[in-house]
């Protein structure tokens, strides 16, 4: 079935691509080398909502994708418990939690997160070539996602610079180290590799979307969206 | 043991394996899971649900088997961690012992599906100048988290007549209200809505709501679209019959058909008057490309046209009492709009399908030059005379009935078997050319005789073809050698496409030549020596009077007298032109002609006829 939904897929990442574009595209955007110029808050908060839903989705599709084609009876899920590079990072857990954090803290968790994932999204797109039969519905969202994933940042740093400029914070994040269980011989314990890699991601991916919404609800509308 | 053997005779077993078959959570702040009983082995069993969370050990008993009704546990807020895995598993245990389902793995941050939206409600909205339509209005669950932004809601809504059986769905985005447009009066209508979070699952739809639309709602949109769509229907039907009845004339307007090529400089008309040195000279320009002294001997190409006959018919017309009349002068390089049927690739295709669909394509317009006879001797049949037809339909003319001759017919009707009789005007000319190319006259058998097969026009063409024997002999007279024949060709046998011989050159430096002839008709004497042949004449240069000068064979040497005009019987219309040249040469009969072979000619020969 996936393999019937392959030349789907790409179209499809096309089209919520455009889809994505257009609806960044409508916002005012700030001629390069511009100095002055300040794109409005809630423009940069409504452009970073975008990316993170975005990039949800795709971390999303990818799970599923690996999942159904690669994970398939191996019992993955069973080992894949507290098995996040991020789980040092103290993330809120539920909403009072969340709702508990002062925005600037909350900002700067978001950006250690997506610090964190830098060096796994670029290693998870040359690893993911060497997949047995690597269907493209993976490697195209992989590389999707990496690029995304660093316009989100970029726009990260321009919302914390607005909201609490001068404060600048040690670039802490969460170090990976699972490289090596991607390139292992053993097919399982590599597959392994890559499912925790991509289920620790979309856990992640889902909870950096969770709190820009958070936040944006509650910066730009006052808790009234 | 023994009770338990004795539990077991009575049909009593430990509980089957229950199984969780769902766990839910509408808001994303709490959850719930429901599990489905096995057997329960004929003896009350009691289940049990225990969990353990993501990166701890303790392991925890269901917080709440009641809220959420039988067989459920429901998780509140205060049990209830987002992105983080829970190991649930329920137990069932009776007497007789006790079984436990596989573990579920369950994130809360997944099983997200909310309650429908509520309290729907529809208006009918008049405003005055416009349309009417329906107004509807919802609110997001009640459990939902909006406001804060913990959960985004998109929302769709669906509504139909009461009577129909397909409902009409809309996405109406994150907004909760919406308007529908396309209503039938008199209709009672029945509306639903659900929900869905931004990373979860479709809601149910909502209770339904009705509305009647009043029978006096006009929806004048209807009418102006009945009136558009009648208009259009018109125009297209107009369109349509304007294009199919002047589809063709269009078509040629917007896509003129690819022009044949021609040569430049050559004049069909000199050819005919006689005026031979004009038109060599004309043809032999120095320069190359001709410059534009030869463009004064130039006659425009003939471009014969249905359109055109009117044109065509005085030049020709005058052309028959007086030789020294010039044509009147056409385009030179009108040659675009036309003649892509007679374009030299497509000549020997018409042959073939002259017959086989006669089309309406416009006949050939363009006169080509066939090569310079100078230099073309012993090509074979090059399709480029074809342009010479254009003149062909003059001599039939004007008697023809037939509707092969586009000429003769008023311009409006376009003559249905155009490429028909381009075929035959192809051979017409070219049994009325000089004989630069006797290869015309292959080609003209050919025609002639793939045309005398038709049986349905095969009479007609016939007939004409003698007609426009005739009147090319009547041209005969004019001192020039032009291959005409002499003779009424009934019958023109095919011929395929093949090398000619040189004859003889007469002082007008036109070659006349004879066909290779494969078969052997009833010749008269001298004949046998144009029979053999089937050899090249090679022309070693030319001279200054456009005179071609060929090499010598060796071997040849009686040549056959320029009165040896071998009569042949018809099917070699070439021969009876050759003969009919031959005899209008006024030389007197000297060694020069082809050799036993026929392949190469003795050049003093030809300074002989030029004296």
């Amino acid at each position: 079935a996936s393999v019937s939904a392959g030349p789907l897929l790409p179209l499809l990442l096309l089209l919520s691509d455009l889809l994505l574009c257009q609806s960044v595209a409508s916002l005012p955007v700030c001629p390069s080398g511009a100095v002055n110029c300040q794109v409005s808050l809630r423009d940069l908060f409504d452009r970073a909502v975008i990316l993170s839903h975005y990039i949800h989705n795709l971390s999303s599709e990818m799970f599923n994708e690996f999942d159904k084609r690669y994970a398939q009876g191996r019992g993955f899920i069973t080992k894949a418990i507290n098995s996040c590079h991020t789980s040092s990072l103290s993330t809120p857990e539920d909403k009072e939690q969340a709702q508990q954090i002062h925005h600037e803290d909350l900002l700067n968790l978001i950006l250690r997160v997506l610090r964190s994932w830098n060096d796994p999204l670029y290693h998870l797109v040359t690893e993911v070539r060497g997949l047995q039969e690597a269907p493209d519905a993976i490697l195209s969202r992989a590389i999707e996602i990496e690029e995304q994933n660093r316009r989100l940042l970029e726009g990260m740093e321009k919302i914390v610079g607005q909201v609490h400029p001068g404060v600048r914070e040690n670039e802490v994040y969460s170090v990976w180290s699972g490289l090596p269980s991607l390139q292992v011989a053993d097919e399982d314990t590599r597959l392994f590799a890559f499912y925790n890699l991509l289920h620790c991601l979309r856990r992640d991916s889902h909870k950096i979307d969770n709190y820009l919404k958070l936040l944006k609800c509650r910066i730009v509308y006052d808790s009234n969206c | 043991l023994y009770f338990r053997g004795f539990w077991l005779f009575l049909g009593q077993s430990p509980p089957g394996k229950p199984e969780i078959f769902k766990c839910r959570s509408p808001e994303k702040e709490t959850f719930t899971c429901w599990w489905k009983p096995g057997e329960d082995g004929g003896l009350p069993t009691n289940y049990t649900l225990t969990y353990h969370k993501e990166g701890e050990t303790l392991t925890h008993e269901c917080p709440d088997y009641i809220t959420s009704g039988p067989n459920s546990c429901y998780f509140s807020k205060k049990h209830t961690s987002i992105w983080t895995m829970y190991i649930i598993t329920i137990n069932a245990t009776n007497q007789m012992g006790s079984t436990s389902s596989d573990p579920r793995y369950v994130d809360v941050t997944y099983i997200v599906e909310p309650d429908p939206p509520v309290n729907l409600t529809l208006e009918l909205k008049q405003p005055e100048d416009k349309k009417p339509y329906l107004w509807m209005k919802w609110f997001p669950p009640t459990l939902v988290d909006v406001r804060s932004g913990w959960l985004t809601l998109q929302y769709e809504i669906r509504l139909k007549p009461e009577k129909a059986t397909e409902w009409e769905t809309h996405f109406a985005g994150q907004q909760t209200q919406f308007k529908v447009l396309s209503l039938y009066p008199g209709q009672k209508y029945l509306v639903q809505v659900r929900c869905k979070p931004d990373h979860g699952f479709w809601s149910e739809w909502s209770p339904e709501n009705s509305i009647q639309i009043p029978n006096d709602v006009t929806m004048k949109d209807t009418i102006v679209w009945i009136f558009v769509a009648v208009l259009s229907a018109v125009i297209c039907l107009i369109m349509v019959v304007a294009v199919a009845l002047k589809g063709h004339s269009m078509v040629t307007c917007i896509l003129p058909p690819v022009p044949g090529p021609k040569i430049k400089g050559f004049d069909t008309h000199l050819l005919e008057k006689g005026k031979s040195e004009e038109l060599l000279s004309a043809l032999g320009c120095q320069d190359f490309p001709p410059t534009s002294d030869c463009e004064d001997l130039l006659v425009e190409f003939l471009e014969v046209d249905d359109n055109e006959d009117q044109q065509l018919m005085p030049a020709h017309s005058k052309e028959h009492p007086g030789q020294d009349r010039k044509p009147t002068p056409l385009d030179p390089d009108n040659d675009s709009g036309r003649g892509s049927c007679d374009s030299p690739s497509l000549l020997s295709k018409k042959c073939e399908e002259a017959r086989a669909n006669p089309s309406t394509l416009n006949t050939p317009e363009d006169i080509e030059k066939p090569e310079n006879p100078q230099t073309s001797i012993t090509r074979t049949w090059d399709p480029k005379s074809t342009s010479l037809e254009g003149k062909i339909p003059s001599f039939p003319a004007n008697g023809s009935k037939s509707s092969t001759w586009p000429l003769p017919q008023p311009p409006s009707h376009p003559s249905p078997r155009s490429s028909y009789h381009n075929i035959a005007d192809v051979c017409k000319l070219a049994m009325r050319m000089a004989g630069a190319s006797a290869t015309f006259l292959d080609k003209t058998d050919t025609c002639a005789s793939r045309s005398s097969k038709n049986v349905e026009t095969g009479g007609e063409k016939i007939a004409v073809e003698e007609r426009a024997v005739e009147s090319c002999h009547s041209k005969t007279d004019q001192g020039t050698a032009w291959l005409l024949p002499r003779e009424k060709t009934p019958f023109i046998s095919v011929k395929p496409l093949d090398y000619v011989e040189i004859h003889k050159v007469n002082k007008d430096g036109a070659l006349s030549l004879l066909p290779k002839q494969k078969e052997n008709s009833n010749q008269t004497e001298k004949a046998s020596t144009s029979e053999n042949s089937k050899e090249y004449a090679k022309v070693s240069r030319v001279m200054d009077n456009s005179i071609l000068v060929l090499v010598q064979d060796p071997q040849a040497q009686n040549l056959a007298s320029f009165e040896e005009p071998a009569k042949e019987a018809p099917p070699s219309l070439q021969q009876n032109q050759a003969e009919e040249d031959l005899a209008s040469f006024t030389s007197a009969p000297g060694t020069c002609g082809p050799r036993g072979g026929l392949d190469y000619l003795d050049p003093t020969c030809f300074m002989h006829s030029f004296q």
